[in-house]
């Protein structure tokens, strides 16, 4: 598949990027890490986007979906990435070139750029800087330039005001979402992911000899409620698809894209849900901690729940208008998330 | 937030209850009332061309040709066209046309559709089902006894 | 019975009766055209306004049903048709005939809003112009269109061709809002949520709607024109399916069916009455289900559960319906004098299926209410928004539940009952919220009531006796009323009270077949309910008027 051949490209260039500006490192980046990592991801966007999507979709409406294709269906994906990708791809009159091509190859870029800090588990991860979290942030909000991008070359007003929206709840939950993190980053003493990990594979309580591990979802599950829609209104669903809204604004700023570029968002977007599940599953789970399985796979199902999760709320939440959505955003998470980092702190020092 | 929640739980039990309202078509060939009006049958035996039907559609689909001695040579019906009112069925004094409850036909073009009369005698019944004997209790004040059998192939 | 006595200490206008009436306005009465529904005042065309004000203050007509408009041989005609919210059977008509080569009559737009778009119509279809028209353009047709369908020397051969580039008035200046950056888009007839091919044209200020003007006619089908082309007993029966299509079919037939039985005076048995009730509202609630499920659908993102779980029960109503007539959704099922045929053999599956439905109903009432009602960031997003006063409700000619989501008690099948609905048990529903949560409200709680008719009706078809069950009175197979009968008949449809006025001129196809569709009258408060709101609430007050535009372009 071409697109997962540009992803590729783009791991191996993620590799090398970190490995320059870094402080110290878990172990030297590879190019083979890099190149696996991206291309699982690749696959993991195409198998979410044609199939997992509306599979789940259809058990939540009592409907059979995609199953004619191959083995469970699975073959859909190659029969739509065919499709996709051959389909014209039109240029509209009057885009601004340079920015609105570039604009999504930004968007997923930015989601695997996040990808190279987050511990797998099973000794699977790109790069361990010191400053791991923040770094995973920023690479994350990059996104919100190419919305942005996206929605103003695309000399379309529907466009136009999807980029807008995106930018005014980009900005509102960045905050929130980021103290929320920082409420971690005061439990776990490190911004250092495999740290952060590690701190939470320690025992909380034992219940029945059951070791109850030190997951920061039991430890604080505030905070992880409050990570979770922040997360959600980051990566733009429901309750917060203002951005996208096909039923107010027809796509958002993806509606003058065809062919390869609406590929590359759509697909952007499932890696970012991807990257707000690995998230949420390193920093409130504890990564690839768990019985049994090897912690890759525990962390895969971690990510996977959390695209699950999200599906779910497509399906029954609705969404927010954008001004509610937007006083939610400053006046609701702001003030909870800080009053979270104030319960946290009173947490550790009760608990540490 | 209960409200929202409870809203949730309502997708999820039906994600988790595992039963589809929906059928694999064409596997399964959906369940298809005796009533149902879909494409016409003709038969010419039967017609005793007396143009009722031509005169009573209500978007002029039917077209029957007659020649000089007012012997009937076209009956052209565009299923296309029909709006599957059933009108003519109705109207039709000895049951020459009616409307089976076939609802799968194709063609490549429009024009196509213009079905002929020797089209409109071979269309198949649906799944066999014979639309005169399901619609018999309507029926017994337009069908004598009558000899023979009904000469639809 | 349930049915509600009028409230004796309610302020009953003085003049009520025909005489009375004409009394109120006697100075501008010219002479007395009788309608068969109502009676009739010819009036010069400048004195509209005072006749139309006179009779809404003083006797209590405070709803412009319908405007038609028709020419004759020798002169051009409007008619107002004028009824009372809280009495529809008290109607009057008010005629203004003009002349051939000058077809100018006043406005009605000040006494009535809804004459705004009703008035329009009648110049773009018949050609007949109003003076201090606030907004005399064409509506249903484009603006580039030459000529008046509906009059009698339209030709159709006539080149049509004219691009609105051409049309355009070189010296007029782009448009550039003078206070602010106003935005102009086109929510266009492309678009997902428009409920069918309808264009907006919004200037939005940011995300704030400061104008919307609905541009509509891109589903015009000319079915009044169809229909007048059609013969009364057969032909025209398929097409009123075709209106509000959206499950709506027999609601559509009956309101044809009743506007020509009682024109030809055809008495229907009380089998076939019965089974029309049935019919009609289990086509109600087909409705109902699809104006929630894509209400959702428009609230809720496109990946809602919602619309598949109200298309799933609509199915189960439509198999019914399929059963019943033969189609799922162009039934053309009823008759003049009764229905076609009778219930399916055997009787008792038949039952037995929609007494299933019924009974799984609540559950699935059950469900939406968890869904929809319950969940609050719906309630954060409809209610107070989209909000429609009552008495701006009643000047736009809102009926159905866009009205009684008002509080505006107005249903016509208890008002001015027709079937078997007056000797049924049931209750009409209404919500004072004026905004989109009650209207969603008021639907779901009429998909009750509906069952509850149903319930009734299956009861008593379960029960009649053999020998009376007569489904079609004996009609002759060609009704030709007598020349210059005119009636207006309305029925209860989905949306609200769809009308049909009717003229005869002694042949088998009408002269004139208006059809009053309640989605006209009710797109035209869109302005009112979303000028100054968000575009998010336009959209969802769009989905909450529930329009078909089969029914608002016919």
């Amino acid at each position: 598949m071409k697109a997962s051949w540009v992803l590729l490209q783009n791991g191996n260039a993620t590799g090398n990027a970190t490995n320059a500006t870094a402080g110290g490192v878990a172990r030297p980046p590879s190019a083979p890490l890099a190149d696996s990592i991206a291309g699982m991801l690749g696959l993991d966007g195409a198998v979410a986007g044609p199939w997992a999507k509306r599979k789940i979709t259809a058990a939540f409406t009592d409907r059979i979906a995609v199953n004619r294709v191959g083995p469970f269906g699975l073959l859909i994906i190659v029969a739509d990435a065919v499709r996709l990708l051959s389909k014209e791809l039109i240029v509209p009159d009057g885009v601004d070139r340079p920015a609105w091509d570039i604009a999504p190859i930004v968007i997923p870029f930015s989601a695997l750029l996040g990808f190279a800090v987050i511990p797998f588990g099973s000794g699977l991860q790109l790069a361990d800087p010191e400053t791991g979290l923040v770094f995973a942030f920023a690479a994350a909000s990059i996104a919100s330039l190419g919305v942005v991008m996206a929605g103003y070359a695309s000399n379309n007003k529907y466009s136009l005001l999807g980029g807008l929206r995106a930018i005014a709840s980009n900005i509102a939950y960045e905050i929130p979402l980021i103290v929320t993190a920082a409420s971690v980053v005061i439990f776990a003493g490190t911004l250092q992911m495999s740290e952060i990990v590690a701190v939470q594979q320690q025992t909380l309580i034992e219940i029945g000899g059951v070791a109850i591990p030190q997951w920061f979802a039991f430890v604080n599950p505030f905070a992880f409620a409050l990570f979770i829609l922040a997360n959600l209104a980051e990566i733009g669903r429901n309750p917060f698809d203002i951005p996208e809204a096909p039923t107010e604004i027809v796509a958002g700023f993806q509606t003058e894209y065809s062919s390869v570029y609406f590929v590359l968002l759509y697909l952007g977007e499932f890696i970012h849900i991807f990257l707000g599940g690995a998230l949420a599953a390193a920093l409130f789970l504890g990564g690839p901690s768990g019985p049994v399985l090897p912690g890759f796979v525990w962390f895969y199902i971690k990510m996977w729940a959390f695209f699950l999760f999200t599906q779910w709320a497509r399906s029954a939440v609705p969404r927010l208008r954008v001004d509610q959505f937007l006083d939610a955003g400053w006046k609701g998470m702001l003030v909870l998330s800080f009053a979270n980092l104030v319960l946290t702190a009173i947490l550790v020092g009760v608990i540490v | 937030m209960i409200g929202l929640l409870k809203g949730m739980a309502v997708t999820m039990k039906h994600a988790l209850n595992g039963k589809t309202f929906t059928v694999e078509y064409p596997d399964v060939a959906p369940e298809v009332s005796p009533r149902f009006r879909g494409v016409h049958k003709f038969s010419q035996e039967r017609g005793i061309w007396c143009r009722q039907c031509e005169n009573v559609c209500p978007n002029d689909t039917i077209q029957i040709v007659m020649d000089d001695k007012r012997n009937g040579e076209q009956y052209n019906l565009h299923i296309g066209q029909c709006i599957y009112c059933r009108l003519c069925e109705e109207v039709c004094p000895v049951d020459a046309i009616l409307l089976t409850q076939n609802f799968e036909f194709t063609a490549d073009t429009k024009d196509e559709f213009v079905y002929n009369k020797e089209q409109l005698k071979n269309v198949p019944w649906y799944k066999g089902i014979d639309p005169l004997n399901s619609r018999n209790p309507d029926r017994d004040a337009w069908i004598g006894e009558g000899e023979g059998e009904i000469d639809y192939q | 019975m349930s049915l509600e006595e009028p409230d004796p200490t309610d302020a009953v206008p003085a003049a009520t009766s025909a005489d009375a009436m004409e009394a109120l306005v006697s100075e501008h009465v010219l002479s007395r055209d009788d309608h068969l529904n109502a009676p009739g005042y010819v009036v010069r065309p400048d004195a509209v306004q005072d006749t139309l004000s006179t009779l809404r203050t003083e006797a209590g007509l405070d709803h412009l049903s319908c405007v038609t408009a028709q020419e004759y041989e020798d002169r051009y005609e409007s008619i107002y048709h004028l009824k009372s919210y809280d009495d529809p059977t008290h109607e009057a008509s008010v005629v203004v005939p003009t002349p051939k080569d000058d077809p100018r009559s006043q406005t009605a737009e000040p006494v009535f809003r809804t004459a705004d778009w009703h008035e329009r119509e009648a110049y773009d279809l018949v050609g007949i112009e109003y003076e201090d028209h606030p907004d005399p353009r064409r509506i249903l047709l484009p603006e580039t269109w030459q000529g008046h369908p509906l009059s009698l020397n339209y030709d159709q051969e006539r080149p049509q061709i004219v691009p609105l580039s051409e049309h355009a008035n070189p010296l007029q200046d782009d448009q550039r809002g003078d206070e602010g950056e106003t935005m102009f888009l086109n929510i266009g007839p492309h678009h997902p949520a428009t409920h069918g091919v309808l264009h907006l044209k919004t200037t939005l200020d940011g995300e704030q709607v400061v104008d919307v003007d609905p541009d509509i006619g891109y589903l015009h089908r000319c079915e009044e024109q169809i229909c007048q082309n059609g013969t009364y007993r057969y032909q025209i029966m398929p097409y009123p399916d075709r209106w509000d299509y959206i499950s709506a079919g027999l609601l559509n037939e009956w309101a044809y069916a009743r506007a020509i039985e009682d024109m030809a005076e055809i008495e229907v048995p009380e089998y076939a009455q019965v089974i029309r009730t049935l019919g009609a509202e289990l086509c109600r609630i087909a409705a109902h289900m699809l104006a929630i499920g894509t209400f959702a659908l428009d609230v809720y993102g496109d990946f809602t559960a919602i619309f598949m779980y109200a298309v799933r029960d609509r199915e189960k109503v439509q198999n019914i319906l399929e059963d019943l007539t033969g189609q799922r959704l162009m039934f053309n099922y009823f008759r003049l004098g009764g229905v076609v045929w009778d219930l399916p053999e055997p009787r008792e599956d038949f039952f037995e299926t929609i007494r299933d439905f019924l009974d799984d109903l609540p559950q699935a009432l059950e469900e939406y209410h968890d869904l929809i009602s319950q969940n609050e960031i719906l309630q954060v997003r409809t209610v107070d928004t989209g909000v429609l006063p009552p008495e701006v409700a009643k000047s736009y000619g809102a009926t159905g539940p866009v009205a009684r989501g008002s509080g505006i008690d107005y249903d016509l099948r208890r008002d001015d009952p027709y079937g078997y609905y007056d000797e049924l048990d049931w209750d009409v529903v209404t919500d004072d919220g004026c905004d989109n949560y009650s209207r969603l409200f008021v639907r779901l709680r009429e998909l009750e009531e509906s069952a509850k008719i149903i319930e009734q009706c299956v009861d008593l078809l379960e029960d009649w006796p053999e020998d009376n069950r007569t489904i079609q009175s004996n009609v002759p197979r060609t009704i030709r009323p007598e020349d210059d009968a005119e009636i207006y008949r309305a029925v209860e449809g989905a949306k609200g009270e769809l009308g049909i006025y009717l003229r005869s001129d002694g042949t088998e196809k009408p002269a004139r077949f208006k059809i009053r569709s309640p989605c006209f009258s009710n797109l035209q408060t869109l302005p009112e309910m979303s000028n100054g709101e968000y575009i998010p609430d336009l959209v969802a007050s769009l989905g909450s008027l529930d329009i078909v535009l089969g029914e608002v372009d016919r």
